[in-house]
């Protein structure tokens, strides 16, 4: 009974991770929620992505890989805090073809959390 | 029996080669071609008509140059693909590097070898003022935009009242260059009709593509991944990237690429950050705002367009490799010990066979255009026929 109790008082700090305006990506770690949203990728163009991450760190920065060839992008992206934790990166880049990760750096209490997830560009 | 084998081993070299439904979606991405006229924001005068007409009558002018002796097109030569043909272009003196082709040259983001320019218009006043080059200075060229009569007019039709400032002068010259440059389109090609072919199952137009080429586009696509980086209809991805060829240019001196290219780009007063940039909201600069400099960028080179390179030799920043077969042997054989130790892990040598190599240069050579599809206007200096327009104020 108290089990239940407990994962009902934890659902609703679970569900408030949004992030308006249609589907999102989710990245997950033991302590954070990313969801992130582009527009559909083409090689050589820059774009932007929107998220937010739950709970809000003190400090975000985004980057992107790819491992295969061990390079990253040819542009330092900047992070636009939008309010609620809410977030947004532009002047990202892929500019090759292949698998991309992208990298949300969490900074909070002195300590930080590295979340990434794969992109697959053709 | 050996004929029997022959025949057997000549078959399976020729067979109809067929496209997945990956391999036909990278075909489309590579067009369609020619694509439509985007103006660039930056560039006020960028499609505009009399701004075109003005970019031209300069590009031909030779009194751009200190010596009176060298316009654009010494080195951009028409019946060239826009090249010279040289290994390192020659202006007033030899310079480092080769003469890029300027078709399809507004579909760029960066401009020169070493991307030290964030637009067309601010590209072309770097050879205009380069002592090695044109040699020019604002000075001479507001002069000459002031008091030759057919250029005032055009200047003032193009522009209104011309600026007293020498520098404004000089990048209202340089957008009218841009306007013209951007005009420059290569053709329509045999690997575009195949292109088109595919993408709508027209088994004919299939057909009539050479079954070299078509091999020769599988190699690009799979074994080569020539098309990690020479992607989209222009067959670029518009950045930089270290292929191994030494970037010694004499004793003692080297040509840093790309390292380079950024310093300059961010130290130029004509990027589009700085004031010249007519797109008021400055949206154009995302690439100069957020570009990076690492140390990786030592020795790397923009990624030209593969489209009309049969007819740009010799390849390369400095023109190193004579020919379109030396530059696929210098893919087929290259040593990951020439690339930078922390620079990228794309290259490997392709081991390509002499069928291969010859596939491979079959479909380069079928990105070709049946060219001549430049006229050049002749210009009569009609322009000065309006005395209102035509004396300097």
């Amino acid at each position: 009974m108290k089990r239940w109790l407990l994962l009902a008082l934890l659902a609703p700090a679970a569900q408030a991770c949004e992030l308006p305006g249609g589907a999102a990506q989710e990245v997950k770690s033991a302590t954070s929620t990313i969801l992130y949203r582009m527009a559909p990728l083409r090689v050589g163009e820059h774009f932007a992505v929107e998220f937010a991450v739950c709970p809000a760190p003190e400090a975000v920065k985004v980057d992107a890989w790819m491992p295969e060839h061990r390079h990253g992008m040819n542009y330092r992206p900047t992070v636009v805090a939008q309010g609620g934790g809410r977030y947004r990166a532009e002047g990202l880049m892929f500019h090759m073809a292949g698998r991309w990760e992208l990298v949300f750096e969490l900074r909070s209490k002195g300590k930080t959390e590295r979340l990434a997830h794969s992109v697959r560009l053709e | 029996m050996r004929r029997g084998l022959l025949f057997l081993l000549l078959a399976a070299a020729q067979a109809a080669h067929a496209f997945t439904e990956a391999q036909t979606r990278a075909v489309a991405s590579h067009g369609p071609w020619p694509p439509a006229f985007k103006a660039d924001p930056s560039n006020r005068v960028s499609g505009n008509r009399q701004a075109i007409d003005l970019g031209e009558r300069l590009f031909f002018e030779r009194r751009l140059s200190a010596n009176g002796a060298f316009p654009c097109s010494r080195c951009h030569l028409p019946e060239r693909n826009w090249t010279d043909g040289e290994a390192r272009a020659r202006g007033l003196a030899l310079t480092d590097r080769n003469t890029p082709s300027l078709a399809n040259v507004r579909l760029q983001r960066w401009f020169g070898w070493g991307g030290a320019h964030d637009s067309l218009w601010s590209q072309g006043i770097r050879p205009i003022l380069d002592a090695k080059e044109m040699g020019s200075s604002a000075a001479q060229v507001a002069k000459l935009m002031r008091e030759d009569p057919d250029l005032a007019c055009r200047h003032r039709k193009v522009f209104g009242t011309p600026s007293p400032d020498d520098e404004q002068l000089l990048v209202d010259v340089a957008k009218a260059l841009a306007a013209f440059q951007e005009t420059l389109v290569s053709g329509r090609t045999a690997f575009d009709e195949f292109r088109d072919a595919l993408v709508k199952g027209d088994k004919a137009g299939i057909a009539k593509y050479p079954e070299s080429a078509k091999r020769g586009l599988g190699i690009f696509l799979g074994k080569g991944s020539c098309s990690t980086c020479h992607v989209g209809p222009a067959f670029t991805n518009g950045e930089f990237h270290d292929t191994g060829i030494p970037f010694f240019i004499e004793r003692g001196r080297v040509d840093p690429g790309r390292h380079e290219g950024i310093k300059k780009l961010l130290s130029s007063k004509f990027n589009l950050l700085g004031p010249y940039n007519d797109d008021e909201k400055h949206a154009t600069a995302t690439g100069t705002r957020h570009v990076l400099l690492e140390h990786r960028n030592f020795g790397e080179f923009r990624t030209p367009s593969l489209r009309n390179l049969a007819l740009t030799a010799p390849y390369m920043h400095n023109g190193r490799l004579a020919t379109l077969r030396d530059v696929v042997n210098h893919y087929s054989t290259i040593s990951p010990d020439r690339l930078h130790s922390d620079g990228e892990a794309i290259l490997k040598p392709l081991k390509l066979s002499q069928q291969e190599t010859q596939d491979l240069l079959a479909f380069l050579e079928s990105l070709q255009d049946g060219g001549g599809n430049y006229r050049r206007k002749a210009f009569a200096g009609d322009c000065g026929r309006d005395a209102a327009f035509s004396r300097p104020q």
